[in-house]
């Protein structure tokens, strides 16, 4: 095997072995459950477009700024990210004492990078060619190259700048891969505080050590806890500051449950119920989520009385949710922000069919939560 | 040249604070080192800074005449790391393992020192053969082990490094590849470090050793040294633990 193309094949295997080590039956059941719901999507998304045809094809401001900006930062994002995949593997740790230069190692990124973007760019061109078509604007195949140009450029504009500051060239965290530039995503995954997971079990890692960057979060979540509550009174309605908590108090939850020791086999090994853990561990996110509502709700409570079915409805679906997030927070356990991104995601896929189909839909986000705490609970117990 | 490895000097450590401090030493080819010490006394760490995985923090370190810190890539062709188990990419097979350190070195896959190794095909006699076309995740540790010193033998390097990879070994490749270095170092081209933590090994295999304690070399046993150490079961080790509890006091 030539190392010219390691990158790429790398990440091939890498994804290959994933698949395996998935069982067949939820394979079977994303690749079938999957490619329904895509295949849907595509047909409402096909409708949509020709529903609203005639207000799209004339809308300047979306084919001269909206579009364009779109497709560029999506370009940027997938490029940072496709590059920083390439350039972990470029100084991996079996790689590290082999004699290959730091540029040499950047170009093999560079390649790899360049060999993931041409499928992404003709597949940016079909689809936005495709929906051109859908909606009948003249010259589609036009529209669509210079899509994927547009893509292109912020796809470049950041591999590049990423692939020209990998931060660490030789890794320092013996046995970790070597970060490249500043993994954010990467950072938050690994994210303190970790003693919320400990506290749970009254560890001595689980004792708060105070930092500047606890300290900015706690202030900025205070200013929007004040800010919410203050447009509440001045305004003498209870809905700013009930939003304003059921938000904070959803994102308090989520920046602070931390869900891996479910996957830890001294937890798997002892005699001590998956429930059991898992109520452990929302325990405290719980609290600092609750905590952080109290302000806001009592704002909205004083600001408009007679609508104290705001604050408590609020009260109620922080509970619900948080109760939904620490679901997928246990089945992503590793990976917090994936846990964040994915609940996000089925959140507002559900808020849009609710649009159409009504509240029924929630009955399916109700069954996709039953169904991950199914699983994850099945994994606790089997592995 | 008759010296592999000169380290001079050498401190290196993570985040600015030095692990290991005021290392000297020195390798000619035949010579085996083996590297001892308790957990957390260094020995990775110096392995690392040997083979430039980490900045050295003062110091230098010159492999086969080329400087590390100057060409660290031509170092780098000079010596053969058997990386940790654990660290080999668990995706690729043990076949495409080989195959990309023998197309990063510039030689064949088949590139061996075999003039230098006694008896047949290393491969088969570490019965990697019917491993190969797998992916090393599915690898045991000890076969992960072999796959690591067959690469590290790629391209004739003439210093080749073992850090603690013999440990995972079943006797009969242990044997092998015991056999195998003595026969490397035996043909004067070669010398080879020795990173272990079985003690009662070294005496066998090595002819030099030396003890890391605290990030230092505490104590170090010429051929000498080593062969009347070996002689009488068991002395070697109450050497290295009197030298031991000597650094403790200390």
């Amino acid at each position: 095997m030539r190392h010219d193309g390691l990158f790429l094949i790398l990440l091939w295997r890498e994804l290959v072995l994933g698949l395996r080590a998935m069982r067949r039956r939820d394979l079977a059941w994303i690749g079938l459950g999957g490619g329904a719901l895509l295949a849907y999507a595509i047909a409402d998304i096909v409708l949509a477009l020709h529903a609203a045809a005639p207000k799209l094809r004339d809308d300047e401001l979306l084919w001269t700024l909206g579009l364009p900006l779109t497709l560029a930062v999506l370009g940027a994002l997938t490029g940072n990210a496709v590059a920083r995949l390439c350039l972990e593997r470029a100084f991996a740790p079996f790689l590290k004492a082999l004699p290959l230069a730091p540029g040499q190692r950047r170009r093999m990124a560079g390649r790899a990078t360049l060999a993931i973007f041409a499928p992404l760019g003709v597949l940016v061109a079909v689809l936005v060619g495709f929906a051109c078509a859908v909606i009948g604007k003249p010259l589609p195949a036009a529209w669509g190259v210079g899509a994927a140009v547009l893509f292109a450029l912020g796809f470049g504009t950041a591999a590049l700048w990423r692939l020209r500051r990998p931060r660490l060239l030789l890794d320092e965290a013996a046995g970790e891969a070597a970060p490249v530039g500043r993994p954010w995503l990467g950072r938050l995954d690994r994210a303190r505080p970790r003693w919320l997971s400990s506290w749970a079990w009254k560890l001595p890692g689980g004792h708060l050590r105070p930092s500047w960057k606890l300290a900015a979060a706690s202030l900025m979540l205070a200013v929007a806890a004040i800010l919410g509550a203050w447009a509440s009174l001045a305004g003498g309605t209870a809905g700013p500051a009930a939003v304003a908590g059921l938000a904070g108090g959803i994102l308090v939850f989520m920046l602070s449950l931390r869900c891996q020791p479910v996957g830890s086999p001294v937890l798997r090994t002892a005699p001590i119920g998956f429930t059991r853990v898992w109520l452990r561990l929302v325990q405290l996110p719980l609290q600092l989520s609750l905590a952080f509502f109290l302000l806001p709700a009592g704002a909205a409570l004083a600001a408009e009385p007679s609508a104290w079915a705001v604050p408590v409805a609020g009260g109620l679906w922080l509970l619900v949710l948080n109760g939904a997030y620490a679901v997928f927070g246990a089945y992503f356990l590793n990976a917090p922000f994936v846990a964040m991104l994915s609940f996000a995601s089925a959140l507002a896929y559900a808020g849009y069919e609710t649009l159409e189909y009504g509240r029924t839909v929630l009955i399916g986000l109700a069954a996709l939560v039953f169904f991950l705490w199914h699983r994850t609970r099945q994994r606790y117990r089997n592995g | 040249m008759d010296e592999v490895l000169a380290v001079s000097g050498l401190s290196a450590g993570y985040r600015g604070r030095a692990v290991v401090r005021g290392i000297d030493l020195s390798l000619r080819r035949g010579d085996i080192l083996g590297l001892l010490g308790a957990n957390g006394s260094g020995k990775s760490t110096l392995i690392r800074a040997i083979t430039g995985q980490i900045p050295l923090l003062s110091g230098s370190v010159t492999v086969d005449g080329v400087d590390l810190a100057a060409a660290p890539e031509r170092a780098k062709a000079r010596f053969g790391l058997a990386i940790e188990p654990h660290e080999l990419p668990a995706p690729l097979s043990g076949r495409q393992y080989i195959e990309l350190v023998a197309s990063i070195r510039g030689c064949a896959p088949n590139d061996l020192p075999s003039a230098d190794l006694p008896g047949g095909d290393l491969l088969e006699r570490l019965e990697l053969g019917r491993w190969m076309d797998r992916p090393i995740a599915e690898y045991s540790l000890g076969t992960r082990a072999k796959v690591a010193i067959f690469a590290a033998l790629l391209g004739w390097p003439p210093l080749l490094i073992f850090d603690e990879t013999l440990n995972g070994l079943d006797p009969v490749a242990a044997w092998e590849v015991k056999r195998a270095i003595t026969a490397l170092c035996a043909s004067g081209r070669h010398a080879v470090i020795v990173s272990t933590q079985v003690v009662e090994a070294v005496p066998a295999l090595c002819n030099r050793a030396v003890l890391m304690a605290d990030g230092s070399l505490s104590r170090s046993w010429d051929a000498a040294q080593l062969a009347e150490a070996g002689g009488a079961p068991g002395a070697f080790e109450a050497s290295v633990m009197q030298a031991l509890r000597m650094h403790a006091a200390a």
